[in-house]
C-alpha cells in the first residue's frame, strides 16, 4: 500500500514539476565525488566518465541502524538525454557489484556478495526541478530491500552563471524491509561553480547533508 | 551529533572556498563591442570580435552542469576563453588569434559536454 501511494505521488510530482544535479555521468575525462548522508545511511561515490554516456567508479555505503557496509564498483549509464531550449531531462540506469560486510566490529564476520540496480529520471528548468530514483539492494543474508526517492524543487531566484544558486527542495523517501517507512525531508540546495551542497532535516529527525564536487 | 558537526564543517568550507569566477560585468573587445554575457569564466579580455563564436545550445539550464563546457573547451590550445549565458542559452567561445574551430568539431565538443547545438554564429553578428 505504501509502495503504491509513494509511486503515485512520484508520478504526480514528475508530471507537475521539473532534474537531478547530482548527475551520475560527467563530461569525458571528468571526475566527480559524491558524499551523501541521511537518516539511514552514509555513502561515498567517486566516479570517472570516459565518455558523456557512462561513468564507472567506487562506491561505499554504511547503513547505520543495521550496521552493514557495502564496498564495490558502480556503473552509471545515460540511456537518454533530452535537451530542449529551456529544459533538460535524463534517464539513467545504474548498477553496483561488490561485497557487503555485516556485524561491524565482529572479527570473524565474512563479507558476502552484494549488488544493486537503479533507475533514475530527472527533469529541470532554471526554475523547477524534479527527479525520481529507485534502487533494489541484494546483500545475501545481510540486506534485501527496495528504496525509492522523489524530489521536487524550486529556485527562489534565477542566478546567472557563476552566481551562488539556491534551491528550496523536498525529498520523499520510501524504503521497504524491516524499517518500511516513508519520510519527508525539506532541504536547501546550494551550488556555486563545481561545488554543490544540500542540507536538510527529515520529519523523522534525520539530518540530510550531501556534498558533490566535480573536477 | 557527529553528522551535524560534519555538515557544519562542510558548509563552512563550501562558503569560504574562494571562487575563481568573475561575473556581473560585461566584457568589451578592442573594437568597443560588448562580448557580453552574464559571466566571464576565463580570459575573454582583448578578444577580437572576429575570434568569437556564438553557439546556441539546447538544455543549458543548470550552472553546475554547464561547468563541463569550460572543462571541455579550455583543454584545447586554440581556445582563449569561454563564457556561458544561461539566460540566452548560449555559449561564446573565443579562439586564439589565427585559430579556428570548424562547426563539426564545435558540435562534437558541445555534445560531449552534454548538450545539443541549435545554431552557430561567427564573428560580430551575434546578438
Amino acid at each position: 500500500m505504501k509502495l503504491t501511494v509513494f509511486t503515485l505521488c512520484c508520478v504526480i510530482l514528475m508530471g507537475y514539476a521539473p532534474q537531478s544535479l547530482s548527475r551520475p555521468v560527467s563530461y569525458p575525462g571528468g571526475w566527480t565525488i559524491m558524499q551523501k548522508n541521511d537518516k539511514n545511511a552514509h555513502s561515498l561515490h567517486v566516479h570517472y566518465s570516459p565518455t558523456a554516456k557512462y561513468s564507472i567508479g567506487y562506491r561505499t555505503e554504511y547503513w547505520r541502524e543495521e550496521g552493514w557496509q557495502f564496498h564495490g564498483a558502480q556503473l552509471n549509464y545515460l540511456v537518454k538525454r533530452h535537451n530542449a531550449p529551456a529544459s533538460q531531462a535524463n534517464f539513467y540506469l545504474k548498477g553496483g557489484l561488490g561485497t557487503a560486510h555485516g556485524d561491524l566490529g565482529v572479527p570473524d564476520s565474512k563479507p558476502q556478495p552484494a549488488a544493486f540496480a537503479d533507475i533514475a529520471l530527472d527533469w529541470e528548468t532554471r526554475r523547477y526541478f524534479t527527479s525520481y530514483e529507485n534502487r533494489v539492494y541484494y546483500a545475501e543474508d545481510i540486506a534485501k530491500f527496495f528504496r525509492q526517492k522523489a524530489r521536487v524543487g524550486i529556485a527562489p531566484y534565477i542566478g546567472d552563471y557563476g552566481d551562488l544558486h539556491t534551491w528550496l527542495m523536498l525529498q520523499v523517501d520510501h524504503i521497504t524491509g524491516e524499517r518500511d517507512n516513508i519520510s519527508f525531508t525539506p532541504f536547501v540546495r546550494f551550488f556555486k561553480n563545481e561545488y554543490l551542497a544540500e542540507v536538510g532535516i527529515s520529519d523523522k529527525g534525520g539530518i540530510l547533508f550531501n556534498l558533490i564536487i566535480r573536477f | 551529533m557527529k553528522t551535524s558537526i560534519i555538515a557544519i564543517a562542510f558548509m563552512t568550507l563550501f562558503f569560504v572556498f574562494p571562487s575563481h569566477a568573475q561575473h556581473g560585468e560585461h566584457e568589451h573587445n578592442h573594437e568597443g563591442q560588448v562580448v557580453e554575457p552574464s559571466a566571464v569564466s576565463n580570459d575573454m579580455e582583448n578578444i577580437a570580435c572576429d575570434d568569437t563564436i556564438n553557439i546556441k545550445v539546447s538544455g543549458l539550464v543548470c550552472d553546475f552542469c554547464a561547468r563541463s563546457l569550460e572543462k571541455i573547451f579550455l583543454k584545447r590550445g586554440d581556445v582563449a576563453g569561454i563564457s556561458v549565458d544561461l539566460g540566452k542559452g548560449s555559449v561564446i567561445v573565443a579562439t586564439k588569434p589565427g585559430s579556428t574551430i570548424d562547426d563539426t568539431t564545435l558540435t562534437k565538443l558541445i555534445t560531449d559536454s552534454g548538450y545539443n547545438v541549435s545554431a552557430i554564429q561567427r564573428g560580430c553578428e551575434h546578438g
